[in-house]
């Protein structure tokens, strides 16, 4: 291996706090990169990315007329675009820098001092030898069309839609269901205010609906998402809705006038507690306000035999189209906001909690439909025998804090249980029971909810439900039919509690989409170890994510309230403004190149191109490669059998020089 | 070798060392997670990141292994997960291609690995590489320069079987 | 509640002091304090220490508190706290053993139904306290040829484990006799040890006598070393446990199965000839070692299901939420001392869901629980509406001309 010859190169270490130098001989380290060749400066330094830091680079490359700049520190996919651009200020090329992750890949994961000093020489030496070898490079821009695509229609998507096209951006708006506000719209009062869900939500849905810059398609799903940052071209599929749009007047008298009088099917907006008609509208403020026909319960659509009082009431309207098919629009954006939310843990998957064996056995979601004025009981809390409960118990956790359900906190159901507990209480004076873990009340004004509804004189019982049987079984009792015995363990008090209740409100928690792995492929990011989409960074790029120009809001991304939504949507919609004002985006230079001179024309480099990218030139009897469409993945370049397929960033060369710095064997 | 550059672990007794290529999009975030995670794993690994699992030339691994890799770790996205489309069976198909020639080669099939492990599964790279390191503590070193030292000498002793030698070697650099 | 080898091979050797080595172990310091294990815990109103106060005793060094009480005396084993904790602590399977055999031995007296059983089995290597030599004496009840393998040691297919209850109770008896004519009708290959087996060692281990377990394991190891066979059947599924979660730790590797889904594999087969019909209304108990702790739910129900005539009814507690009869833990010998302290039986708290799914035959599928519940029955009065019946004995009434 050559030495480095003239190059001079910089080497810093960053101690970052305690969390690389806390394990490793950092000053150890700098002065062993000293003795490497070319190395004309090496330095350990608290926080190489504070200000301070950087100016250091900066400083240093003028007082030592350095070429290359090495930082042991981070992972280059937290700080590697820092340092280029220090280095770029410090005036050179961005790209001579080269970061060595001693810190992810290191000091967090291994707790041998000694030997991981030794490693993060290896890895030191390895990344000298490599910056050597660094080329010049010109970033790359490509314009960023300015419409943006926002899918889901919840309070997320609606506030990000909203924000994007107060600032003038034409926003598409995609939902799957008839209408836009997603689960809120759905909620009675909201914790810790308690104000009405409806009443601060329907005037935002009715504000999308007139926003000249939103085009809002319910009914509808994304099918197929192409391109890449500021150049999406997205297939969308606007489902048959078998009422047109465009020349319904939202009278809902088609409704009145089915030949079913009554409701037949479960209505999926309020839990299955009601029954609706095959044309409906899933709640009376729904945007747009226009009905759609199930295909599998109308009369006409399945039979063809129907008296078709809806087509006679709607008369010359004649909104009503049993002949409408599925439309599918292509629409071009340049960026994408996932708003696509969450489900609800299925209760039925914990046998022993006994949701669908009782009848008295509730989720969190039926009662908020159960409490609501718009609700099936007209917002009466009653049994499914007519009676009012008169003890009624609220597990918290559902399905949360499990290893053998979901792991994590859903963080909103503590508080909405307190709600739950606390609308209950108020409408039927029933004795209430909460069976909490731990009580979790972070947040604004959170806290504060907390003590309110715990002094409203509810019992709040520390033990998680173990078991829930019919009173009959007990033998000490004289056991009421319809009542469930609720066992657990008071553990502040250490005993087994037996309550009978006529009421068990289960609040399960929140889980990713069913389909949230087909979302996650079609646009190409990634999820997280629960299934929730992958944030870019925990803390610092919390609405990115790791495919350029895809931002996230919501639950999608995790668990979270009504006000963090709100706030990480209006963040992501400002992250996409941030990009579209931009106008045009910096491409990653890691594209691919041909050697023209070495390539022979064998051609079997041009079917391993995902994007085509690769063409033949008749002419030359040689590939060319056109780097506007090249993502830089590097597969022709490792598949070229004369090596005349080159790739900037990762020249073989420079990984040649890596491997052997690594291994400098002994 | 240049001379100048010193190795940093004569001192310490043989461990296995392993060299790791890993996809940018996946397994790099993983192994990030894992520490981000702070999960404890075995430190044996280097690893250098690439775009892509296609990217990786068979020649890297086989640089890797002359270079003193007692073992060579490929993480890639899961199949239908790659951040490129098809990067990842790309990396497949030279993977199996390349096992087989290096078991020809007499070098043990567990040095050589492809594990598919998605940016959410930090726990994954962590079982992975221990399970490779403790699996190349019982092969033992591979230390193929060592045998190249050994290699070499042979080639000492067969050019002096070969009159006029120098002049076919000369030949040869023209 | 299925425990891969990874985790199999954790629960050896544990002792307390070394709790925390193994990653299973370990799990014990993710406990949240929830109460699920005690809220549970069929027994757990009864406890003073139920399981989450054992691992806050054991975290604040408090342990020796709790080897001085006789909670886990009501403790009968039935994996439902392990299976229930959200945290997926092994409680049943790592922590409850060692605080069981330290209470036994501060225990001044162990209770004398217990102590007698214990006794019996050191000497006789069961727990009835009969001849060894009679083991098999069962076998002259019945015309099916049965083989022997210390009189005809040639390699065999099953060998067929039937355990104390199934060789020396007279219920057991009938069980056996039905296993061994549906493994005969369905022409599979199998003999039993007779007079050379001895107790498994189960009810030994978690009736907090280690020692009496690892004697019977050796034993046992001795004998199958003798001779030649594929795999180990038995009724019993505390055998099955004690096959497949203790004696690999002393390098036993033989397939092991219980009747009940050995029979289900050969369903397709045996379903033609269960020809008579039967008016059952039928409730199936769930045994805590076949369902909990070895995931055979279904086995056994297609088992019934494929009996003309009978109707299954599920109970409130079922499958993995079902409750213990109240047998396992050595609380087979612990009636009268529950009784002493005013506990109410499991078995009689059991049958009060049977009576309530309005079912004639309450089916089992673990020795144990036919003498249990025939008893409980008796208590309630329910002699002329409820019959016990074992899986085995159900298909061969189905069979007909039996």
């Amino acid at each position: 291996m050559k030495g480095n010859g003239d190059i001079r190169i910089g080497f810093y270490i960053c101690h970052c706090g305690t969390n690389i130098a806390g394990l490793i001989d950092v000053a150890r380290i700098a002065e062993y990169a000293g003795t490497l060749p070319g190395v004309v400066v090496a330095r350990d330094y608290k926080y190489m990315c504070s200000d301070p830091g950087q100016d250091l680079l900066r400083e240093d490359i003028a007082a030592y007329h350095l070429m290359r700049i090495v930082v042991a520190s981070c992972s280059p996919l937290l700080h590697e675009q820092t340092f280029r651009r220090a280095a770029e200020k410090g005036g050179i090329n961005p790209y001579f820098v080269q970061m060595v992750n001693i810190r992810e890949h290191g000091t967090w994961v291994h707790d041998d001092a000694e030997y991981m000093t030794g490693k993060a020489m290896d890895m030191v030496r390895a990344a000298v030898l490599r910056v050597y070898a660094h080329q010049p490079l010109e970033r790359k821009q490509v314009p960023i069309t300015p419409d943006v695509l926002i899918v889901g229609g919840g309070i997320a998507g609606i506030h990000a839609a909203l924000t994007m096209a107060d600032a003038g951006k034409h926003v598409y708006l995609v939902e799957r269901e008839p209408t836009i506000g997603g689960h809120m719209a759905q909620f009675d009062k909201t914790f810790p205010t308690l104000d009405c869900a409806a009443c601060i939500l329907t005037p935002k849905m009715t504000a999308v609906k007139a926003h000249p810059n939103i085009t809002l398609w319910t009914w509808s799903e994304v099918e197929k998402v192409d391109g890449f940052i500021g150049n999406f071209t997205v297939t969308v599929k606007r489902k048959a809705r078998y009422v047109d749009e465009d020349l319904c007047v939202g009278c809902m008298e088609c409704i009145e006038a089915c030949i079913y009088k009554q409701g037949k099917f479960p209505d999926e907006f309020n839990m299955g507690l009601s029954k609706r008609k095959p044309i409906f509208i899933p709640f009376p403020q729904a945007v747009p306000p226009v009905p759609v026909i199930d295909p599998g319960q109308c009369l006409h659509l399945k039979k063809g035999t129907c008296k078709d009082t809806c087509v006679e009431i709607c008369a010359d309207r004649k909104a009503i189209n049993f002949e409408q098919e599925p439309e599918y629009k292509e629409i071009e954006v340049g960026a994408i906001i996932l708003a696509t939310g969450f489900t609800p843990f299925d209760a039925t998957r914990i046998p022993y909690y006994g949701y669908g064996k009782y009848p008295n056995v509730y989720t969190a979601l039926e009662l908020e439909r159960l409490v609501n004025a718009s609700g099936p009981t007209g917002g009466e809390v009653r049994l499914p025998d007519g009676r009012t409960p008169e003890r009624v118990a609220i597990v918290h956790c559902v399905g949360s804090r499990d290893e053998h359900y979901n792991r994590w906190c859903s963080r909103v159901c503590c508080m909405y249980s307190m709600k739950l507990a606390h609308l209950v209480k108020e409408k039927t004076h029933a004795e209430i029971f909460n069976f909490y873990i731990d009580m979790r009340a972070p947040g604004k004004s959170m806290e504060e909810f907390y003590n309110r509804i715990s002094s409203e004189g509810i019992h709040l019982v520390r033990g998680r439900v173990a078991d829930v049987y019919p009173e009959t079984l007990e033998k000490k009792t004289n056991g009421q039919i319809g009542r469930v015995i609720v066992q657990a363990e008071d553990t502040l008090i250490g005993r087994i509690r037996k309550i009978p209740v006529d009421m068990l409100i289960l609040s399960t928690g929140l889980q990713p989409r069913i389909d949230a792995e087909e979302i996650r492929r079609m646009f190409n990011i990634s999820c997280s170890a629960g299934g929730f989409f992958l944030e870019r960074h925990p803390k610092l790029a919390p609405v990115n994510t790791f495919t350029d120009g895809i931002f996230l809001a919501g639950t999608c991304q995790g668990p979270k309230d009504i006000p963090d939504t709100v706030a990480q949507a209006g963040a992501a919609a400002s992250e996409a403004l941030a990009l579209i004002d931009r106008g045009v985006f910096e491409l990653e230079p890691n594209t691919a190149y041909i050697m023209e001179d070495d390539c022979s024309g064998c051609k079997s480099c041009i079917p391993l191109c995902p994007y085509t990218a690769i063409a033949f030139k008749e002419e030359k009897q040689k590939a060319e490669i056109n780097e506007a469409l090249c993502k830089g993945c590097g597969t022709c370049v490792a598949s070229c059998p004369s090596g005349s397929i080159r790739q900037h960033l990762f020249e073989d060369e420079e990984i040649y020089r890596e491997i052997r710095g690594l291994l400098a064997y002994a | 070798m240049n001379e100048t550059i010193e190795t940093t672990q004569t001192a310490q007794p043989w461990r296995p060392r392993i060299v790791a290529f890993f996809c940018n999009w996946c397994t790099y975030t993983a192994a990030d997670l894992a520490g981000v995670s702070r999960m404890k794993y075995a430190p044996n690994t280097r690893i250098i990141r690439v775009m892509c699992s296609g990217r990786i030339d068979p020649q890297f691994v086989l640089e890797a292994l002359s270079e003193g890799a007692d073992g060579v770790l490929i993480g890639g996205c899961h199949p239908g997960d790659c951040h490129y489309a098809e990067g990842n069976y790309k990396a497949l198909r030279r993977f199996h291609l390349l096992r087989r020639m290096l078991i020809g080669m007499g070098i043990d099939e567990k040095r050589f690995r492809l594990e598919w492990i998605s940016a959410s599964e930090g726990d994954k790279v962590k079982t992975v590489i221990n399970d490779m390191v403790e699996q190349l503590q019982q092969l033992g070193p591979l230390d193929i320069p060592a045998r190249r030292k050994a290699w070499d000498v042979e080639l000492e002793e067969a050019k002096a079987q070969v009159p006029r030698y120098e002049e076919f070697e000369e030949a040869a650099h023209v | 509640m299925l425990a891969g080898e990874e985790v199999i091979e954790q629960m050896w050797g544990v002792s307390l002091d070394r709790l925390y080595d193994s990653d299973e172990g370990q799990r014990i310091l993710s406990c949240i304090q929830c109460g699920t294990c005690a809220g549970a815990c069929p027994y757990g109103e009864h406890m003073l220490y139920p399981p989450r106060r054992i691992i806050t005793m054991l975290k604040a060094g408090l342990i020796e508190d709790v080897f001085d009480s006789d909670s886990l005396f009501k403790c009968v084993n039935c994996y439902t706290c392990m299976t229930k904790c959200p945290r997926n602590i092994r409680l049943t399977e790592i922590l409850l053993p060692l605080v069981k055999e330290q209470s036994a031995v501060r225990l001044e007296e162990m209770p004398a139904e217990l102590q007698k059983a214990i006794e019996n089995t050191y000497r006789y290597g069961n727990t009835y306290g009969e001849s060894a030599r009679k083991r098999a004496a069962w076998i002259e009840t019945i015309e099916v040829p049965i083989r022997i393998l210390a009189k005809d040691p040639a390699p065999v297919d099953i060998l067929w484990f039937v355990e104390c209850d199934l060789s020396y109770h007279p219920r057991g008896q009938a069980a056996a006799r039905a296993t061994a004519l549906l493994f005969h009708l369905l022409g599979l290959d199998f003999a039993i040890l007779g007079p050379e087996e001895r107790c498994a060692g189960d009810c030994g281990r978690l009736s907090w006598e280690p020692g009496l377990a690892e004697t019977l394991v050796d034993y046992n190891l001795s004998i199958f070393d003798k001779y030649t066979f594929n795999r180990i059947v038995t009724n019993d599924p505390h055998a099955l446990d004690a096959f497949k979660f203790r004696y690999p730790m002393f390098a036993f590797k033989h397939k092991t199965t219980a009747t009940v889904p050995e029979l289900y594999a050969h369903l397709d087969r045996l379903k033609p000839m269960l020809t008579k019909k039967l008016d059952y209304l039928v409730t199936y108990h769930d045994s805590c070692c076949l369902g909990r702790h070895n995931g055979f739910y279904d086995e056994p129900r297609a088992l019934l299901e494929a009996i003309p005539g009978v109707r299954l009814v599920e109970m409130d507690h079922n499958r993995e939420n079902s409750i213990c009869c109240g047998g396992g833990g050595g609380g087979m010998w612990l009636d009268t001392w529950y009784k002493q302290q005013g506990i109410e039986r499991l078995s009689d708290r059991r049958l009060r869901e049977v009576i309530a799914t309005r079912a004639n035959v309450l089916a089992v599928a673990c020795p144990y629980e036919v003498s249990r519940f025939e008893d409980a029955v008796k208590l309630a009065g329910y002699e002329d509406r409820i019959i016990v019946r074992d899986i085995t004995e159900l298909l061969v009434e189905a069979i007909g001309g039996h």
